[in-house]
């Protein structure tokens, strides 16, 4: 094992729970270092994103994303935990030892042994070792955890303020958004014609009203729309971008996306 | 649908429903009550009574004995249709029955030697057409009688069973572990770092238990009394949630009087918080609003929440108040889910206002 830290990120959208997690980690766990604590599903994603942990502790019940949905996205690639409080969800099928979970209010045994699990699983990746359930399943068991929880209806107009007048852009129009700042930059092309406009919505918040199968991130300021996308070209190890249809810019795809394109 | 004639009564009379075992001995009295009995002997003690009064001397000895006869036969094929009281029972056991009368019949004829064309002869021959007749409507009485009793019997039992099971998913849905296991998290956690905020949630949950807590068996309580359990779980819920709830509370005193249904309020204020406040990044706002007018009382519930979401079916919480509030109330007060003006949800109840 090697001396640096792991790194952690918790997420609860109540502070005292959260807190509550932060001191138990820091008794059960003490060479864990927290990169991120955060209050919602959408900031928990841009975080991990942002500062890559080695493991994620997650409420499932969060504004904007919830947990299951932050663990569908994160995809298997570090280890997660559910932090639930009892009633609050089917933790029957937590029980198949695929997904660990431990009860609100914390209990220091439970967590200990939560973080054994997840020390373990650390080492055997270290070691090269195959993860403890392929993606595959991992995904269908989210997703029917996923089943469960309320999701908003996806975005059908975005309304950006150009100037004097507030401009309609029909969702499936958008080509890219790009986070610009504390702005979003959409990039669209209908048949009234292209342009981009700025709106105040961050890109994280935008990302979970968005349809998975029509949006695609590709970076963590980065969301295009796949029917706009040509093709994917690796630069160098590490480096890709994407090329789109009929348009001169290309988008940078990050090291977590490239999995997306891999060719058949 | 329009009641049409069911022909087939005609050749195939009796209870179309068909009572399984169990049901039957669910239902319980599998013999006639007394009074059934007595009313029923008398009736054809009397009837035999005045027909040996009107009939010739000569014909006194075979009516006596066909009446008799009649009466032995047809007492237990009645207690046999009213155990298994269906069209299949009562056809068999007529049918065994009039072949008894026959057989019968043509003992005493035989039997007495009553000559062709006696007097005595021709009125054993008419009173037996009207006891054939008398008997297969009695029977058919018997088992549609019976079946009556037996399904009204069955829907007292199932109203009593929803009864109960309404009672208990009251007293299960009234504290929601979710509720109670995050706010004792945040509780433990604020007590072991010594947080000014443990003491008034500890307030807080203390009087949302105590004023819920009693809620449970009784029927009704006053609109005041509820406001001020919800008051409470806002106040714990806004402890929690910090900036992310905002709660305005307004119960004018007229409607603070009114005998509603226990958890109501409670209820609409639960799903408001949770479907539209704790989904909101920014979290959002809450008002519940009673009021009295023109003899009924108004309660509101709005979030600033997402709204309704398209299709949405009523949950748990909702479908059991909706049932709560028929029970109480009948068709006279309803219960509307609504996307409001400005976003969000609104809830409304309206019912008569009846105080104590």
């Amino acid at each position: 094992m090697t001396t640096a830290p792991v790194t952690a990120l918790i997420a609860d959208d109540e502070e005292a729970p959260r807190a509550q997690l932060a001191a138990a980690l820091a008794q059960a766990w003490p060479g864990l270092r927290l990169v991120a604590q955060c209050a919602n599903g959408v900031d928990a994603w841009d975080a991990f994103l942002e500062h890559e942990p080695q493991v994620c502790f997650l409420d499932i019940r969060m504004p904007g994303m919830s947990g299951i949905d932050v663990a569908r996205r994160i995809d298997g690639r570090v280890p997660v935990v559910f932090v639930t409080a009892f009633g609050d969800h089917a933790l029957a099928a937590f029980d198949a030892g695929a997904v660990d979970y431990v009860m609100k209010p914390v209990d220091p045994a439970r967590l200990a042994q939560a973080v054994e699990r997840v020390r373990l699983r650390l080492a055997t990746r270290e070691a090269g070792g195959a993860p403890a359930l392929d993606p595959a399943a991992l995904q269908a068991l989210l997703a029917q955890l996923a089943g469960s929880v309320r999701r908003p209806a996806p975005l059908q107009v975005i309304q950006a303020g150009v100037g004097k007048e507030v401009r309609l852009i029909r969702v499936e129009e958008v080509v890219y958004f790009e986070a610009d700042s504390r702005y979003t930059r959409v990039v669209y092309d209908g048949p009234a014609g292209g342009g981009d406009a700025l709106i105040r919505t961050p890109l994280k918040e935008l990302l979970a009203q968005l349809d998975e199968a029509q949006f695609w991130q590709v970076h963590r300021s980065v969301i295009v729309n796949q029917r706009h996308i040509a093709s994917a070209v690796r630069v160098d190890e590490g480096q890709m971008h994407l090329v789109l249809r009929g348009r001169p810019e290309t988008l940078p795809v990050s090291r977590h996306f490239q999995g997306l394109f891999k060719g058949q | 649908m329009r009641p049409g004639i069911d022909w087939s009564q005609l050749w195939y009379p009796g209870p179309t429903r068909v009572f399984s075992d169990d049901e039957l001995a669910r239902a319980g009295a599998d013999r006639p009550g007394p009074t059934l009995v007595a009313v029923a002997l008398l009736n054809y003690a009397l009837l035999g009574f005045m027909l040996l009064q009107m009939a010739p001397a000569a014909a006194t000895a075979p009516l006596t004995l066909l009446l008799a006869g009649t009466g032995a036969l047809a007492g237990p094929i009645a207690l046999r249709v009213w155990r298994q009281p269906s069209r299949r029972a009562l056809t068999r056991w007529s049918l065994v029955g009039v072949t008894g009368l026959l057989l019968l019949l043509a003992l005493v004829i035989r039997g007495l030697d009553l000559a062709p064309g006696s007097d005595a002869r021709a009125w054993v021959l008419a009173v037996f057409i009207g006891l054939c007749s008398l008997l297969s409507l009695g029977w058919w009485f018997v088992a549609v009688y019976r079946a009556h009793q037996i399904e009204a019997r069955l829907r007292e039992q199932a109203e009593q069973a929803r009864a109960l099971a309404m009672a208990g998913q009251l007293a299960a849905a009234q504290i929601q572990p979710h509720f109670l296991y995050n706010t004792l998290a945040a509780l433990q956690h604020w007590v072991q770092v010594k947080d000014d905020r443990a003491a008034p949630m500890l307030a807080a949950l203390t009087g949302f238990l105590r004023a819920t807590l009693p809620l449970f068996n009784r029927p009704r309580l006053a609109l005041g009394d509820e406001a001020a359990a919800v008051r409470e779980y806002l106040e714990v819920m806004r402890l929690r949630l910090g900036e992310r709830l905002r709660y305005t509370l307004a119960v004018e005193p007229a409607a603070a009087a009114a005998q509603v249904p226990p958890g109501l309020l409670l209820t609409l204020v639960e799903n408001a918080v949770e479907h539209g406040v704790t989904p909101m990044l920014g979290g959002a706002e809450i008002a519940v609003r009673a009021r009295a007018e023109a003899g009924r009382v108004v309660v509101e519930v709005q979030d600033g929440g997402p709204g309704l979401a398209p299709g949405a079916a009523d949950g748990v919480g909702l479908a059991n108040s909706r049932a709560r509030l028929a029970q109480a109330f009948g068709g006279r007060a309803t219960l509307a889910l609504d996307n409001a003006a400005g976003g969000g949800c609104i809830a409304r109840i309206t019912a008569p206002l009846e105080t104590a």
